[in-house]
């Protein structure tokens, strides 16, 4: 590392093009040399405003003495929601962001590049949609899906760019892990630049983009990413060609410094404290702090802060409010009303307080003894969701919560637990606690899980009615799993992106006969979707939506099995049933599952005329339909389907080959006239 | 019925191509010329091309490549042999002591008209990778089957996706060396896994150099093939697979509802394979474009003389040698090809050379 930072006072310019070259191994990066000599008035700006920071002296410090900026693309990939593509292709998953833009400025559907499973909010008005655990706790523009990659260097930030090259607008934040093993927020969209593309024109940007949100200045040192990215502005699926980080290096001595320093200041400070100290750090104050800035409200209260505030609401606030003009009435708990908020009845208390997020109710318990009862109660506590807070939630955080959550029912801790934050014991100790009144886990994402992890939930959480457990570990398939089998009431079983052995979810399959939900997309070669179909056709005729998403080894067989589930409203056949002939059983299905709403049977290339007549005829209730690749579609089907399926809002007919060039307009016209939202790729390329 | 209207192709080719005799025989006496020694005019030539690759070596060197690519068509448009397209690739930044490859690759396809420009990992409907990790390299050709021309498909698609996709998998971090076919399969499913499907099939042989073990592993599917060159013998060969004459295995992605009609062979019965190499060994890698046209004889007393050489320039002047010898003895009604000998075995009149795509990928470890 010291090698490759140079003194960049020296030589600005000219050397930069060729020494740091030959040390570097250019396989996954590139080299950006900025010209230094051009920017002066940059460098002095970066350097003044880490002066003027001053909290951590040393940082800035050690970045006077920095490299040189430095641009490099992912080295690879730690962790990622969801993608297209199957984990051994090579086609749309996420790995493809590693290197150098292979497509960039061109714009199209690739497949070299890393694409996610939804768009828009399609999925969110499925019949499979799942409601949000404790809901306040979202920010404006929820993630929908992340990636987490990492670089070659330790830099500090100047820029990050995403080569967006098919339907941009995504990414909504981005994420960078401190050394000092933080997670800083360097930018966040608001929800004023999501609409933006939309409003423009009907049909979404066309043009692929290099988005480089400015950040937040910040001093950071990073080589790891995590873009957050929201769907519901998307046309269609967006794809990522690479991402590149851009900063100034950083010697290795003074981060040695740094993680020296981090690591005693966090030593000292509590888990409670970070989930309180990092929302001050991102909103910088709630509203009524802000009010008082505005007001030039500048107290000296340095020590004992809390009695003197507590004395200033007493005893000057109302006439504070009088001087500032301000109406007393409106000031809720102001002394004025006589009314203080403490004096509402209990009951109504806890009321307000459960319309408060997560973090809200941490601060409120800092007010006062009275407040922290309150806001501690375990009434406030039954539902709990930490993946907005997936950054701050650690061992210690799950440790407090468990103390406070004695009626817990529904958890949800996906995201949480990266790099160690959580430990599987203190996750088994947090479930034997409070396990097992839960009704709905959700452990989405958590790479902390284990066998005995998994266990322990098979064990105490006996009353489960929802399980998810998307996209956590693909190899060795975990699971030890067959402790799962204990559940019998589950409504619910997401295994997206999760392998599997194929017993187990037999066996779950026939114990869980209320299922209702069973999500099953990438689940592995080694599972055979004609026995959990048939198993599915036996025992779970409750099923109201499956999504098979690419899993292999369906056959029209496994579809007629599935037709006896007569209640299914949403049915996910993508990728599955590939080349095979469908013979009757398609036919069947639609007729025995009249309440079908979406079917996807993206890339069912066995899909014949006769199939799609039947579709028309019968899918009265559809309302999402998925056809893309299907070669056999004519545009007299497409309008067939128009105008039989009523209820139609989704039609998505990219890569059907056998819709002409010149029918496209009139199925452009179509759309508009149907009211339906046509998804081809060529429709907006022609326009 | 299908023999029938094969000879009745190759009469009209050969009415053809007698008018162009005389070409193919100088073209046949430079290539054995060449082959022979490396000799003083395609060294000129060479030498060009060397200096127009030093320049792209420098080039790339700057940009930080570690794969050297250079396009010969200078050298080649020179010779006025109608050699079109060559290509010359040469690992560079290996550790020293551990064997490596210096791979080049010529060839031609077997209707210049139909793919007039040179386009990089194709010749015809064959298509070839050729690349290299820290951890091994990898190489590997694939011919597509021209048949499928009848569907309305490109028969080269197919294959030049397969290749490709062999290619970015080489790349990735999961990537054995040891287990090429798992590299066919993946690529094989990835073929599956496109939006726009890519239909056709392909015969194809996939082989990678660990560099830590100095072991070769090759998967092979159909009758492309694999020869490895010793002290003037062959002492490796890929098994050829078919399931009647002319008719290799192949991997195939059948248009819908063509399923039961095709033949369809996953990438599960490729033949594996495994050797020691030592230095001075030379690979070869073709289709079948090659080898139904040059008798192995001829092959090994080329070859031979390549023994050895690092320099991608030398190496690829064997390349070129070979690549046109199988050209010129394609379109050669009188020459007792290896495929009209076969032919024969199999009671099928089928004289003179065979013409077809022909990709040639020359090795030698060093």
């Amino acid at each position: 590392m010291s090698l490759l930072a140079y003194d960049g006072g020296v030589d600005d310019g000219n050397s930069s093009d060729t020494e740091p070259d030959e040390l570097i191994d250019f396989t996954a990066m590139l080299m950006e040399q900025r010209q230094h000599g051009d920017n002066d008035g940059d460098c002095n700006d970066s350097s003044s405003w880490l002066h003027g920071d001053g909290d951590n002296k040393l940082q800035s410090q050690s970045l006077d003495n920095q490299g040189y900026c430095l641009g490099q693309y992912v080295l690879g990939v730690l962790d990622f929601s969801s993608q297209y593509g199957i984990d051994y292709s090579i086609s749309y998953t996420a790995a493809n962001v590693i290197g150098r833009p292979t497509k960039f400025p061109a714009y199209g559907d690739y497949p070299e590049t890393f694409t996610m499973r939804t768009y828009g909010d399609w999925w969110q008005c499925a019949p499979s949609s799942m409601r949000e655990i404790q809901s306040q706790n979202l920010p404006t523009l929820p993630t929908h899906d992340f990636i987490v990659v990492y670089f070659e260097k330790f830099v500090v930030p100047t820029e990050v760019a995403i080569f967006e090259t098919f339907n941009p607008g995504g990414v909504v934040r981005i994420w960078a892990y401190n050394i000092t093993k933080h997670w800083t927020c360097l930018w966040e969209a608001k929800s004023s630049d999501m609409i933006q593309p939309r409003t423009r024109s009907n049909y979404a940007l066309r043009d692929s983009r290099r988005f480089a949100p400015p950040l937040k200045k910040t001093n950071v040192i990073t080589k790891t990413l995590r873009i957050d990215f929201n769907h519901s502005q998307l046309n269609y699926y967006t794809e990522i060609d690479a991402i590149m980080l851009c900063g100034r290096t950083v010697s290795m001595r003074s981060m040695q410094q740094l993680i020296a320093t981090a690591s005693a200041s966090a030593s000292a400070s509590a888990g409670l404290q970070r989930l309180d100290g990092g929302s001050r750090e991102v909103t910088s104050g709630g509203p009524i702090t802000n009010k008082l800035r505005t007001l030039k409200f500048q107290p000296s209260c340095r020590e004992n802060y809390a009695a003197k505030l507590h004395e200033f609401i007493n005893n000057d606030l109302s006439q504070f409010l009088i001087e500032n003009n301000l109406e007393p009435g409106q000031q809720l708990n102001s002394s004025v009303s006589q009314t203080c908020l403490t004096d509402l009845p209990f009951e109504i208390l806890l009321k307000i307080l459960s319309y408060l997020d997560l973090k809200s109710l941490f601060r409120m318990g800092q007010v006062s003894r009275l407040f922290y009862d309150i806001s501690t109660h375990p009434l406030l506590y039954g539902e709990l969701s930490l993946k907005p807070y997936w950054q701050l939630t650690n061992s210690k955080l799950l440790c407090t919560l468990a103390r406070r959550a004695t009626m817990l029912r529904k958890l949800d801790l996906s995201w949480c637990g990266g790099f160690g934050e959580v430990s599987p014991t203190e996750f088994k100790k947090f479930l034997t606690q409070r396990g097992d009144n839960l009704t709905h886990l959700r452990l989405n994402s958590c790479k902390f899980l284990n066998a005995s992890c998994i266990e322990t939930v098979g064990i105490v959480c006996d009353n489960l009615i929802e399980l998810s457990l998307r996209n956590c570990a693909i190899d060795p398939p975990l699971l030890n799993f067959s402790c799962l089998a204990n559940l019998k009431n589950l409504e619910r079983l997401d295994l997206f992106q999760t392998a599997f052995e194929s017993e187990l979810l037999l066996s779950m399959l026939e114990g869980n006969r209320k299922l209702k939900h069973l999500n099953l997309a990438f689940c592995g070669v080694s599972v055979n979707m004609d026995n959990v179909a048939t198993h599915l056709g036996t025992y779970n005729t409750q099923l109201v939506s499956l999504d098979m998403w690419k899993a292999h080894f369906l056959s029209a067989r496994g579809l007629q099995s599935l037709a006896r589930c007569q209640h299914l409203e949403e049915l996910d056949l993508g990728w599955c049933l590939r080349e095979a002939t469908l013979g009757d059983s398609l036919h069947q299905l639609l007729s025995n599952c009249p309440k079908l709403k979406k079917l996807f049977l993206s890339a069912v290339r066995g899909i014949t005329e006769r199939d799609l007549v039947h579709i028309a005829t019968l899918g009265k209730n559809l309302e999402q339909l998925d056809l893309m690749g299907i070669l056999n579609i004519t545009h007299e089907r497409v309008y067939d389907i128009l105008v039989h399926c009523t209820k139609l809002q989704l039609l998505d007919l990219s890569f059907c080959d056998s819709i002409m060039d010149r029918d496209l307009d009139v199925i452009a016209d179509w759309s508009r006239l149907f009211n339906v939202d046509i998804k081809s790729s060529r429709i907006y390329n022609a326009r | 019925m299908n023999e029938y209207l094969d000879n009745a192709r190759r009469h009209i080719q050969r009415t053809v191509i007698s008018g162009c005799d005389s070409l193919s025989e100088t073209l046949n006496m430079t290539a054995m010329f060449a082959s022979t020694s490396a000799n003083q005019m395609l060294n000129a030539l060479m030498h060009l091309k060397a200096l127009l690759l030093q320049e792209a070596i420098e080039f790339i060197g700057l940009s930080g490549r570690a794969n050297v690519v250079g396009d010969s068509s200078g050298a080649t448009g020179a010779s006025g042999s109608g050699s079109r397209s060559s290509e010359s690739e040469s690992e560079s930044g290996t550790r020293s002591g551990q064997p490596r490859l210096v791979s080049v690759v010529c060839g031609f396809p077997k209707d210049i008209g139909m793919y007039p420009h040179y386009s990089k990992g194709q010749f015809g409907e064959d298509a070839w990778f050729s690349t290299s990790t820290d951890q091994a390299d990898a190489l590997g050709v694939a011919d597509g089957v021209g048949g499928w021309r009848v569907y309305g498909i490109d028969p080269g698609q197919f294959s030049r996706f397969l290749m490709r996709s062999c290619e970015r998998l080489a790349h990735a971090q999961d990537f054995e060396a040891t287990r090429p076919e798992h590299l066919l399969a993946r690529a094989y499913c990835n073929l599956l896994e496109q939006k726009q499907p890519i239909l056709g099939s392909c015969t194809a042989c996939v082989l990678t150099l660990l560099h830590d073990s100095s072991t070769l592993y090759a998967a092979n599917i159909g009758d492309s093939g694999l020869l490895i060159i010793r002290d003037g013998a062959i002492v490796c060969r890929s098994m050829e697979q078919q399931h009647h004459f002319n008719t290799p295995y192949q991997l195939a992605v059948p248009p819908p509802g063509q399923g039961l009609n095709v033949l369809t062979d996953g990438p599960e019965c490729a033949a594996l394979l495994q050797f020691e190499l030592q230095q001075g060994d030379v690979l070869i890698l073709a289709t079948d474009g090659v080898y139904d046209n040059v008798s192995e004889e001829l092959l090994v007393r080329v070859l031979s003389h390549a023994s050895g050489i690092s320099d991608h320039v030398k190496l690829q002047t064997f390349a070129n040698s070979i690549a046109l010898m199988a050209r010129s003895l394609s379109f050669n009604p009188s020459h007792d090809s290896p495929f009209s000998l076969n032919a024969r075995r199999h009671n099928i009149d089928a004289p003179g050379g065979k013409p077809d795509d022909i990709t040639v990928i020359l090795a030698s470890v060093v």
